[in-house]
């Protein structure tokens, strides 16, 4: 049969401003089981703590409730307090009627009501709590790392360096992950590979790593210190301690690409013959290095209205340029679109001068009336609004072109008609 | 054209000269139709094709129809001048080719409505000279634009062309050519100004046999446009200048990077290179000199930031246009690694005239330290709009109101400014400054490439600085962080202070910002990036106030703080800005004053700007 003391806490005029703590101590009181109900101005001061560890011995109380503050303010305080009347601490537990009751309530006779069931709940509690022991148990010193990509490959490094064993798990057969796919990196365009390829040698150098290629991690067990992992290494049958990397069984193994990412070798059966046969035709007309890439964009962009990505993709092949270099040059120029254009490109000027003569409200109005923003195309691929910062014009400013041909002195009404226009031609070729 | 025979030697060029001049003195008339852009978007090639089909059907066999590159008054266009009187027609349609041919070709009599009139004086123009625009100027970059046809090199020859050259090759070393250049005193026409003889002296004394020549007809600087009219309308000057420029510095090979949106440049220029090389004055061996040079075409793709020379050879070597440290200097290390010389289009078109005329005549035009002429392209608010070509320490007056004209619409003038986004604006104080560049420095602004931007009253300059950095922010290649972030926070400021929300300790932190941007940044693009901020608050920092303070756009500019409304005393009621509203915001019955419902209004301006009554006020 539990015995059980409730104390409640004023906590000067926090608590018991909105709750009654007094009528809190009456029902705790009624609780079965419990033998002593208090309340008191401040628990957690020294003839608070004092009335408790007089209940405690006088009372052989079994499990004791302290209604006041968050446990994170003073359980401790109160743990220690019941242990120095032979009480086991985890056989005290604090109800929150501060941060959980009066603080957030103003209705006191609501509050004192909340504040009766938190107890009542503690107090059903900690009957049911049993005497715990702290014990000590060692903690293996070892960390796995998943992925060897160059964040999981300098997390390994750091932690290492730190003297702890390091497991570092990679799925690939080797390490490295997509920087090792990157030629230079952002924003600075620092070569990717002389930030990688040291950090490599180094976790193979590393006395604390042990790495684990070509291997997936299976199932995690255990608890904190203590896991128990299970690393299912592929098979592979190389002897991984006279392996040079060089690669020679890889390219002639039978079952290639069967357990790993397919290296891509399908864009020649995918392109289809009229893109092979546009790009042949642009890439010929280049002798020249300079000027290369973009001119052969440029001649993408006008043969399919943009860059598709199968075009891009032959170019690249066929050319030698990285397909990362053609992306990072179609993003970075203005004249590139990655994405299909409408029939009709009209670019609205806004150099300075068309500026000063109210481009600005002319790009609005034609925004508004086709729905769609700068350097977007409406949904039936008819209009591509451009707005371009000058088309060498100036005196026919402000100045607007669709596909090319120029309309100077607009106004937003021309700019209206001229859309108007653009639109029954339209209708006219869909009849 | 009929298919040219190499030339082998000078003399054979002297003697096609001859030939074609010969063959010209059958011809008692020459029409010549401007064909540059402004001009064609007003439709002049269905004026020349015009002109060519009533001259064969009338069986005038004297005259000649020419369409040639821009003549510089595009606002006027599509213009007609009549050679040898020098005519001058503007604004002239289809229809009137016929009247054309009868009164002034037939009859040598003058077509009166066609005329230019004098906005100040009120008098009619006959003769191109007597137009106040082309009056004040002079002419020796666009020697050939508006006289030859940019299509046929004939007229180049004609014309002298490539005489320069031949001077060069014949009777010059490198050194000569490179002391000449210098003797001139021509400094670079991009922006910068740095002296040209030096800058090939540099590059001609770089060890290695394969150099290179760049023309930088990557003009961006928004409201320039004086690079493309030569590209158009006289790229031989262009490809004359290069083949000079190789023979001092020692290289074969040129490019001319052109940018995105010319395409007429590419067309003329491409044609102008198969001509050239046609004929032996481009290729191996010109003119039997043993100079090889060639010359190709790179097309730009849209990014201000390649105008900037390291950014340049970057898109060149096909990559992301991004600056890079200099020095090394393209002159030491440039495209792929060789040394490399990069001039701009107007200053490599300045080339032949100083060889061919010598570098004391060159020398005695212009100011102590800029000589020579410069191209303006003189737009905005001011009444003629148009490409204008003036000795160097001409005043600011002289340009704005004798040649432009003054400003539109009798409105007050407030400012000009000068040199694009990395320039600055001028107040109406400094209007007497002679133009040259050092004087623009002193004042807070730059030459850049010779944009010339007339602001009126109805100017709001912290409007002008936003978007002149609203520009920079979308161009910064973001490859350095103060240009990046620096540019990009002193445009949310300027955001902030044209909305309204403007606080009184913004001026302080776009100075700071601006410091340190100007300081920090990776090239010129950054460095003066803060210029048009800067300069604004120099001399307008009122406005900045008003804006801050007041939470007023003195000019009625900037949209979140103006309201449109319709003046009942003045309005007419002819309806046409309730017809135009885009909102139907306005309303009214005819011959009645019209109202504007503000809840509609999206301040568009359409209004305001057609009302034939200027009833449509804004505050």
């Amino acid at each position: 049969m539990s015995r059980m003391g409730v104390f409640i806490c004023w906590c000067g005029a926090n608590i018991a401003e909105t709750v009654d703590c007094n009528d809190v101590a009456r029902y705790a009181g009624t609780l079965p089981g419990v033998v002593i109900a208090r309340s008191y101005k401040y628990m957690c001061s020294d003839p608070g703590q004092r009335i408790i560890t007089d209940a405690i011995k006088e009372h052989k109380l079994s499990g004791v409730v302290v209604a006041s503050c968050s446990p994170r303010m003073h359980e401790q305080t109160f743990r220690k307090t019941a242990a120095t009347a032979g009480l086991n601490p985890y056989m005290l537990e604090m109800a929150n009627i501060r941060e959980h009751c009066s603080w957030v309530h103003t209705d006191r006779k609501q509050a004192t009501e909340k504040a009766k069931d938190l107890v009542r709940v503690l107090v059903e509690k900690v009957k049911r709590n049993l005497p715990l022991k702290e014990i000590e148990i060692p903690v293996t010193q070892r960390v796995m790392v998943v992925g060897a990509g160059i964040a999981g490959i300098q997390a390994a490094l750091d932690i290492a360096a730190a003297d702890k064993e390091v497991v570092l798990v990679e799925r690939k057969p080797s390490i490295g992950g997509f920087m090792s796919m990157l030629d230079e990196t952002f924003p600075t365009l620092d070569c990717s590979q002389c930030i990688l390829t040291p950090r490599m040698v180094d976790i193979m150098q590393n006395k604390n790593i042990k790495l684990y290629t070509y291997s997936e991690v299976e199932s995690v067990d255990g608890y904190i210190g203590n896991f128990e992992v299970k690393i299912r290494q592929k098979a592979r049958n190389v002897d991984m301690t006279k392996c040079t990397g060089c690669g020679e069984c890889w390219h002639n193994c039978m079952a290639l690409n069967k357990i790993s990412i397919p290296p891509k070798h399908t864009v020649k059966q995918k392109t289809a013959p009229e893109v092979v046969a546009a790009v042949n035709d642009i890439a010929a007309k280049y002798q020249d290095p300079a000027g290369m890439v973009i001119g052969a964009l440029q001649d993408i962009q006008t043969r399919f209205n943009y860059l598709r990505q199968d075009a891009l993709e032959y170019f690249s092949e066929r050319s030698g340029v990285p397909l990362s270099r053609l992306y990072g040059v179609a993003r970075f120029y203005s004249a590139f679109s990655l994405k299909p254009r409408g029939k009709f490109i009209i670019r609205v000027c806004l150099g300075t001068a068309c500026h000063l003569k109210g481009s600005g409200g002319i790009a609005d109005a034609v925004s508004r009336e086709l729905d769609i923003g700068g350097g977007e195309t409406t949904k039936d691929l008819q209009f591509t609004l451009e707005r371009v910062n000058c088309l060498g014009a100036c005196a026919l400013a402000p100045l607007v072109t669709v596909n090319g041909k120029y309309h100077g002195k607009m106004t937003i009404t021309k700019a209206m008609r001229l859309i108007d226009e653009c639109r029954a031609k339209c209708e006219k070729s869909v009849v | 054209m009929t298919v040219a025979t190499q030339l082998r030697t000078p003399d054979e060029l002297a003697l096609m000269r001859k030939r074609i001049l010969a063959a010209r003195t059958g011809k008692k008339v020459s029409i010549s139709i401007c064909a540059g852009t402004g001009c064609r978007a007003q439709g002049s090639l269905d004026l020349f094709e015009e002109f060519k089909r009533q001259l064969e059907a009338g069986g005038i066999e004297d005259v000649e129809v020419r369409a040639t590159g821009c003549h510089g008054f595009c606002e006027q266009g599509p213009l007609v001048v009549i050679f040898p009187r020098k005519i001058f027609y503007k604004g002239v349609g289809v229809n009137d080719v016929s009247a054309i041919i009868e009164k002034t070709v037939r009859n040598g009599e003058i077509v009166q409505p066609l005329l230019f009139k004098d906005p100040v004086t009120a008098r009619r123009c006959e003769l191109e000279d007597e137009v106040p625009f082309y009056a004040k100027q002079q002419r020796i970059v666009f020697r050939n634009n508006g006289k030859i046809d940019p299509n046929h090199i004939e007229d180049y020859i004609a014309a002298g062309g490539y005489s320069a050259l031949v001077k060069a090759l014949t009777k010059m070393t490198p050194e000569d050519v490179c002391r000449e250049v210098d003797a001139s005193g021509l400094r670079g026409r991009g922006g910068g100004g740095f002296p040209t003889g030096r800058k090939w002296d540099i590059c001609r004394k770089q060890a290695g046999e394969i150099k290179y020549i760049i023309c930088n007809g990557d003009e961006g600087d928004p409201g320039a446009f004086m690079d493309r009219s030569i590209m158009e309308g006289d790229p031989h000057a262009v490809l004359e200048g290069m083949a000079i420029g190789a023979h001092a510095i020692g290289s074969q090979k040129g490019y001319i990077y052109v940018r995105a949106e010319y395409p007429l440049a590419v067309e003329n220029l491409s044609l102008a290179i198969g001509q050239a090389q046609a004929l032996g004055l481009l290729g191996v061996n010109i003119l039997g000199s043993g100079v090889d040079f060639d010359v190709e075409i790179v097309r730009g793709a849209g990014a201000f930031v390649c105008g900037e020379e390291t950014g340049l050879i970057a898109s060149i070597e096909g990559d992301i246009g991004t600056p890079r440290q200099r020095p090394p200097y393209p002159a030491q290390s440039g495209l792929w690694g060789m040394p490399t010389n990069i001039n701009n289009v107007e200053t490599w078109a300045n080339v032949p005239v100083i060889i061919d005329r010598g570098a004391k005549w060159f020398a005695g035009i212009g100011t102590e330290n800029s000589k020579g002429t410069k191209v303006f392209s003189l737009v905005g608010k001011v009444r003629n709009t148009g490409l204008v070509e003036v000795p160097m320490g001409t005043t600011l007056r002289e340009i704005v109101f004798d040649i432009g004209g003054g400003i539109q619409k009798k409105r007050k003038f407030k400012a000009v400014q000068i040199g694009g986004p990395s320039g600055g604006c001028i107040p109406e104080a400094l209007l007497d400054l002679p133009v040259d560049f050092d004087k623009l420095r002193e004042v807070g602004a730059m030459m850049g490439s010779g944009g010339l931007i007339v602001m009126d009253e109805r100017t709001c300059m912290v409007d002008v600085a936003k978007y002149f950095l609203s520009f920079l922010k979308d161009e910064s290649c973001g490859k350095c962080v103060p240009c990046r972030e620096g540019v990009f926070q002193m445009n949310r400021i300027l955001s902030a202070i044209v909305k309204g929300k403007g606080k009184e300790e913004h001026i302080a932190q776009l100075e700071r910002l601006a410091k340190y941007v100007k300081a920090s940044s990776l090239c010129q693009l950054g460095a003066t990036a803060p210029n048009p901020v800067l300069s604004t608050l120099r001399y307008f920092r009122d406005e900045y106030e008003a804006h801050i303070r007041q939470k007023k756009c003195p000019a009625g500019v900037c949209k979140d703080l103006i309201e449109f409304r319709i003046d009942p005393g003045v309005c007419t009621g002819c309806h046409l800005c309730a017809r135009d509203c885009p909102t139907n915001a306005v309303a009214g019955e005819r011959k009645q004053p019209h109202r504007i419902n503000l809840a509609a209004c999206v301040k568009c301006g359409v209004c305001y700007d057609i009302c034939p009554a200027n009833a449509v006020k804004t505050g």
